[in-house]
């Protein structure tokens, strides 16, 4: 067999070992590469910064433990820069794994920044019903959530004065892996009107770029290359930043495979052979 | 203080919309009326459909059973409808030639909506009592709870065929390369555009975006389904004529198309 | 037979395409009070996908299947982790939220991290340049996993602009065409399943 067959016909288990390499070691050894915050996630960063004194953001954390290495950063970071605004937080989640993520993330973030429950930030906890609740908060907050996640009444929670419905909030972001972000794009920036600014995963982050041009999104923060650019701008060191090197290392690996595997290819070919890879080498099948 | 209650009837900000659907409910009453007339119309090969008989023989050949998945989606997710009508037919199929079939189910009303359909294909092929009880079953609501369970399956049990037909996320790749690492026939449908170049990539035939809608017309050639995807191209040309029509317009100063096509 | 359900479906069906275009402060609470049934039908659902879950496993356990100590350990864990929920509730201090954090989250995390290996062993396999399709597919795979991280930048400055605009206009483009091929899909099916056409819904095969 040649060296060409043989790379075309490479054990899987060894591209694995690649990967596993590529990530671990730059977090084991950081590089701390450059980021460049880009005219979304600058777009997002913005709308937060502009936000006089006072303002009540509504910050609904739509995800689980799978995404949460992408999405849990956006949060922190997202929360820290309102608390430094001295941004008045009402968190929230439309997923029943959500509290056990959000609710460290907002403990996490407001001691970073020194603030105190109730009076800086109020978390409502889980609430079933997606679009249920999205539109039962336009008429009612409290009807939705009568107690936030302690138990406590909202009518005797500081930050809840006066707020209880999207009337009395001045931005919703939402932070989600899910179609979650369509209806709160359908509900809370269309009907209802409200400022909305959402960070997803890289996957589904260009899904929303249409949104961005037609303004029913005011920043879009994807995947953890965005979190980490938000952190940048915040001049915050997080998870996200801390994951970007590894993230650009195994990059760089599978490139690196993809174009070995074409030449491979291309000798093959030169050779006689059609490029269809044999059994792999003790692989399975 | 409570926002102030809408006492309108009809929102101006939507007769775009109800435009569109009436537009294409005319579309469809001609069509049905042109299939009708002429008792079938034209709609191209789609060969991830016409792989799916190849499919259940290969695996009715190699004695392995074939695993079905519907998605993630609920009952509300269109592509779990199309998943539905699509596992009608490969039941019957199934039935017909003796095989067997696997559908692990990620929701339980699709479950119970699934387990009726295959049954019904078992009765409708003379073999009611061929049916394997817990070969549609539910597994678990929870994503990747509800992966490590279907790979598990395809590790185990070795189907000879892996058809992925409804609304999935994040664990395409993962069941797809899992399929292809047990050397399965694979087909793929999904309306889910993120997730179409992972099965493009990991599957042997995949249909894309709109083409799993068109299977239940494809796969029975009724009339009156067959105008529905008519329709359906109908409407594409109309967007895309009003889309350009436009832009065309606004290059000559002149938005209010442009404004009226705007959703709100 | 199906009639009175294929009725169900158009009525309700049309009553809410109707009330779309009403922004009546009354029919957006018969709207809102139709989602909450939805919700309540699904709760009522998840009992009978118990009941499947433990149909299947108890049969594997039965008859000693292969991989049967798997669905006992299935078992017992839906029935204790199920009585821990409903005698001790699921907030913060709870077994339940306990068991959530150190177990299911973790392994739900893992599970998504193993993604990057198969993206990795898709990927080789199957960016090859066969023929021209093919060959734009991994060239723009290539520049656009090494544009979208940090060493992208440090190779050239110009990268991370560039697949911005790879983002912002071919791919953009195509997702725009393929998103209205899909939502016609949806709406012609839709409308097939509110106007009787589609009825495999009723767990119909035809």
């Amino acid at each position: 067999m040649s060296w060409a067959q043989r790379l075309l016909s490479v054990d899987r288990r060894i591209i694995f070992v690649l990967i596993g390499l590529g990530t671990a070691i730059p977090l084991l050894m950081p590089v701390n590469l450059p980021i460049t915050v880009t005219p979304r996630v600058e777009a997002a960063y913005q709308t937060i910064d502009t936000l006089p004194e006072g303002s009540r953001v509504l910050i609904s954390m739509d995800y689980e433990p799978d995404t949460m290495a992408e999405l849990n950063p956006m949060a922190i970071a997202i929360m820290r820069h309102c608390f430094r605004k001295k941004l008045k937080v009402i968190g929230m989640t439309l997923y029943p794994a959500g509290p056990g993520l959000v609710e460290p993330a907002m403990k996490a973030a407001a001691a970073a920044e020194g603030k105190t429950r109730n009076v800086d930030y109020v978390f409502l906890g889980y609430k079933s019903g997606f679009q249920t609740v999205m539109i039962g908060m336009g008429e009612s907050i409290r009807q939705q959530y009568p107690v936030d996640f302690y138990k406590t009444p909202l009518d005797s929670i500081p930050v809840m004065r006066g707020v209880n419905s999207y009337a009395g909030i001045d931005l919703v972001v939402n932070l989600t892996a899910s179609s979650a972000a369509d209806y709160w794009i359908q509900f809370a920036a269309s009907r209802f009107k409200k400022k909305l600014v959402l960070g997803a995963t890289a996957v589904m982050a260009t899904d929303y770029y249409p949104y961005l041009s037609s303004r029913q999104l005011l920043g879009l923060i994807g995947g953890m290359k965005g979190a980490a650019e938000y952190e940048k701008r915040m001049d915050l060191f997080g998870d996200a930043r801390r994951g970007m090197d590894a993230q650009s290392l195994v990059h760089v690996i599978v490139s690196l495979l993809v174009i070995l595997g074409n030449v491979a290819l291309f000798a093959s070919r030169r050779s006689g052979g059609d490029g269809t890879p044999a059994r792999p080498l003790g692989g399975p099948r | 203080m409570p926002e102030a209650l809408n006492t309108d009837w009809f929102d101006p900000t939507r007769a775009n919309v109800l435009v569109g659907i009436l537009l294409f409910l005319t579309f469809l009453l001609i069509n049905i009326l042109r299939a009708r007339r002429a008792g079938t119309l034209y709609i191209r090969p789609l060969p991830g459909l016409t792989a799916l008989d190849e499919a259940i023989g290969r695996a009715t050949e190699m004695g392995k059973p074939i695993l079905y998945m519907p998605g993630l989606g609920d009952m509300s997710e269109v592509g779990t409808l199309a998943s539905i009508t699509i596992m009608g037919r490969v039941a019957r199929k199934v039935a017909d030639l003796g095989s067997s079939m696997q559908v692990p189910c990620y929701d339980p009303v699709v479950m119970t909506i699934m387990d009726g359909v295959a049954r019904q294909a078992y009765r409708e092929s003379g073999r009611p009592d061929d049916f394997p009880p817990g070969s549609v079953h539910y597994v678990s609501a929870q994503q990747f709870a509800y992966v490590a369970a279907v790979t598990g399956i395809m590790i185990r049990e070795r189907p000879a065929a892996n058809i992925y037909m409804g609304s999935f996320y994040a664990e395409s790749l993962f069941l797809a390369e899992t399929g292809n690492l047990t050397g399965a026939i694979q087909i793929a449908g999904c309306d889910k555009v993120t997730q179409l170049p992972f099965f493009v990539c990991a599957c042997d035939y995949t249909l894309l975006g709109e083409e799993l809608f068109a299977a239940s017309a494809y796969i029975g050639r009724e009339p009156v389904q067959l105008a529905t995807i008519a329709a359906q191209d109908w409407a594409k040309a109309t967007a895309a004529i009003l889309i350009v029509a436009a832009l065309l317009l606004l290059a000559m100063g002149r938005p209010e198309l442009g404004h009226f096509l705007q959703t709100s | 037979m199906y009639l009175g359900p294929v009725l169900v479906t158009f009525a309700v069906g049309a009553a809410l395409i109707v009330l779309f275009f009403v922004p009546h402060h009354q029919a957006q609470a018969v709207n809102a009070e139709i989602l909450e049934w939805a919700t309540i039908v699904y709760a009522f659902a998840l009992i009978l996908g118990s009941i499947s879950l433990w149909n299947t496993h108890a049969r594997k356990v039965r008859h000693r299947i292969e991989g049967w100590p798997y669905s006992l350990v299935t078992m017992i864990t839906l029935v204790a982790v199920t009585g821990l929920g409903v005698v001790f509730g699921t907030a913060e201090g709870t077994a339940v939220y306990a068991i959530y954090q150190s177990v299911n989250s973790p392994l739900a995390s893992t599970m998504f991290a193993l993604l990057a290996f198969f993206i990795a062993s898709a990927a080789f396999r199957a960016f090859r340049a066969r023929n021209l399709e093919a060959t734009l597919l991994l060239v723009t795979a290539v520049l656009m996993m090494i544009g979208r991280v940090s060493i992208g930048e440090f190779i050239w400055p110009g990268f991370p602009a560039f697949t911005e605009w790879l983002l912002d206009v071919p791919n953009l483009a195509a997702k725009r065409a393929i998103a209205i091929g899909v939502g016609l899909g949806a709406v012609s099916t839709g409308l097939k399943i509110i106007l009787g056409i589609e009825r495999s819904y009723l767990g119909r095969s035809n």
